[in-house]
């Protein structure tokens, strides 16, 4: 079952009149090819991007950016549980977690996902058993420094949207929650905080940024 | 048989045969590591005598990242996604390598359809290799347009496997135990539109790129590796099997569904690089045949029968599992120590790394200009070779 390459059979060598025209002909037969193409345009391929930005749509299983979708009411589904975090292969998830202060239960302060060096290898999501996390193809995430791409994923801290449903009084779920921002937080990188973040963040007026002197003297998350 | 063994000192020695009349002086130079012909960061120390290329000696290990050590300190299921990174072209049949063994080692049988969607996969895998490896031997000819003609078709494959799998070249599908998402409803309409649009194109590479007078010149009876020394030093994958050596995996230890499927090996008669040309070539049509016998029968069933959060922990032994990737061989050889989650030690053979050594026996008396013919025809990743 197997076969030998086309190999034409051993001709007699072609003299060097014939093999010039055999050669030129072999070339305008190239040519004619890339001629195809020139005379019509219908076949051009590459897509006009930035132009075509509004049209453009990635495939639903992209994974470009990872992210913990909100439900209407705003609440995640996100426990705290740390299976992400041992499912990364190189540490790019880190999970903060607190007690309640009422019920005592454990639940997310800080989800800190780290951009610079996720491997996109989706094993987070699959993991994940209350299907808290997302990637998504979001593709357009150049920053200018390298720390913005420190991401907290959660916009808030506190339990995840079933505990928070069993909850009934209003105001009593207010005040199990505490706002987060994109870069609140623990982040930006090692603690250390950096000029601007809050601005590109527009994280709520009410939260206070939480890094302290001990965090930027190299105390990491 | 007698390998010699030569020394760095023995290479640099002036050759015994100068076939230059003029007064000539041999020198070195360095092609690489930041050449556009070395397919990455691979670095060729070359004796030159004028143009005449006297010695190659490859200089690896400028992409090293230490994956059999890294794979120390992860999981299983981590290790996979490492796997994209060895020969990045590959990535598909990376993971079922090292998904297979993983299997291996835990016993666990896949059932058809899992086999069936890995199979075809890994064929188009291996088409979307062989197109970029078409392109990129067309440019390091000094031919633009291939290039260009390569990756238009390349793009085709790659959204087909990114709407699947997610991404474009580090995919992370094929896990242990099964794969990471079932197929995606139109997977089997565009992999169908996809050979109806294939394979008139590939006859428009014959016609653009085989059949060129000036291809001919610089291809034909350059770089002859004879069936011996291919052996010798251990090359696998098209590059073998041009010099006639019949070795495909995939019909020696058929894994997959390789055995259900009819398909021929190609294989070249001199191996030079004209052959190792072809023999690709003859390779993206046996594929396609492949696919085409595959993706109207898929079988029903789950994709993943392991629980996706669950850690791995073999048993105490030694787990092998060799593949036939679009460049050859690739073996996994995972020890497990049976009390940890992640492996005591991970061997891994790549092609790469053997079939770089055939250049110092065939580019020898041949100039610059061929040499970078023959090293394009072997089709290297240095991520691959260096790992």
């Amino acid at each position: 079952m197997t076969m030998q390459t086309p190999t034409k059979p051993a001709k007699k060598p072609v003299g060097p009149i014939r093999g010039f025209f055999k050669g030129i002909s072999s070339l305008l037969k190239g040519m004619g090819v890339t001629f195809k193409y020139f005379v019509h345009p219908s076949t051009v391929v590459t897509q006009q991007y930035p132009e075509n930005r509004e049209t453009l749509k990635m495939p639903d299983r992209a994974r470009i950016r990872l992210s913990m979708p909100h439900d209407e009411n705003g609440y995640h589904k996100c426990t705290g549980c740390h299976i992400c975090e041992d499912a990364c292969p190189n540490r790019s998830i880190t999970v903060v977690d607190r007690k309640n202060a009422t019920t005592k239960r454990q639940e997310i302060d800080h989800f800190i996902w780290r951009m610079d060096s996720c491997t996109f290898c989706n094993l987070c999501v699959v993991v994940c058993p209350f299907t808290a996390l997302k990637m998504h193809g979001d593709f357009e995430n150049s920053v200018y420094d390298r720390r913005l791409l420190i991401y907290n994923l959660n916009r808030y801290a506190g339990p995840a949207a079933p505990a928070l449903a069993k909850i009934e009084d209003p105001e009593e779920r207010k005040r199990n929650i505490d706002e987060r921002g994109v870069y609140s937080g623990l982040i930006p990188m090692n603690g250390s905080a950096i000029a601007g973040v809050r601005a590109c963040g527009k994280p709520p007026e009410s939260e206070k940024v939480r890094v302290t002197e001990d965090d930027i003297k190299g105390e990491s998350p | 048989m007698t390998i010699a063994i030569r020394t760095l000192e023995d290479l640099t020695r002036p050759s015994a045969t100068p076939d230059s009349p003029l007064a000539t002086q041999e020198y070195f130079v360095n092609m690489g590591p930041q050449h556009p012909s070395t397919h990455g960061v691979l670095k060729l120390l070359l004796k030159l005598d004028g143009e005449t290329v006297r010695e190659v000696i490859p200089v690896l290990g400028y992409v090293h990242r230490g994956m059999e050590k890294v794979g120390e300190h992860l999981g299983y299921r981590q290790f996979v996604h490492m796997s994209d990174r060895m020969d990045y072209l590959s990535a598909l049949m990376n993971n079922w390598a090292v998904s297979r063994a993983v299997e291996t080692a835990m016993k666990i049988e896949t059932n058809e359809r899992i086999e069936t969607i890995r199979t075809i996969m890994a064929e188009l895998q291996r088409i979307q290799s062989h197109q970029l490896w078409w392109g990129v031997f067309g440019m390091d000819l000094g031919a633009f347009t291939p290039f260009l003609y390569g990756f238009r078709d390349r793009e085709h494959v790659t959204d087909i496997l990114e709407k699947t799998t997610g991404a474009r070249l580090t995919m992370n599908y094929i896990q242990p135990g099964g794969l990471m998402f079932d197929l995606h409803p139109d997977f089997q309409k565009e992999v169908k539109e996809f050979i109806a649009y294939f394979r008139p194109k590939l006859k428009e590479y014959e016609t653009l790129f085989s059949e060129n007078v000036i291809v001919h010149k610089r291809v034909k009876g350059v770089g002859v590796l004879d069936a011996k020394t291919a052996i010798s030093i251990g090359t696998t994958g098209p590059v073998l099997r041009a010099s006639g050596v019949d070795y495909d995996l995939r019909k020696r230890e058929p894994y997959g569904m390789y055995s259900k499927v009819k398909f021929e090996v190609a294989l070249g008669t001199t191996g030079d690089t004209w052959d190792r040309y072809q023999v690709r070539i003859e390779e993206m049509k046996q594929s396609l045949s492949i696919i085409e016998q595959l993706i109207d029968n898929i079988p029903e069933g789950k994709t993943m029968l392991m629980k996706p959060g669950a850690k791995i922990k073999p048993p105490e032994g030694i787990s092998y599992s060799h593949m036939e990737t679009a460049r050859g061989v690739l073996g996994i050889m995972l020890v497990s120590d049976g009390k940890d989650h992640r492996p005591y030690r991970i061997h891994l053979r790549t092609p790469n790394y053997n079939n770089i050594w055939s250049i110092t026996h065939t580019a020898p008396g041949w100039r610059i200009a061929d040499l970078v013919a023959i090293l394009s025809s072997l089709d290297i990743v240095v991520p691959d070779m260096d790992r």
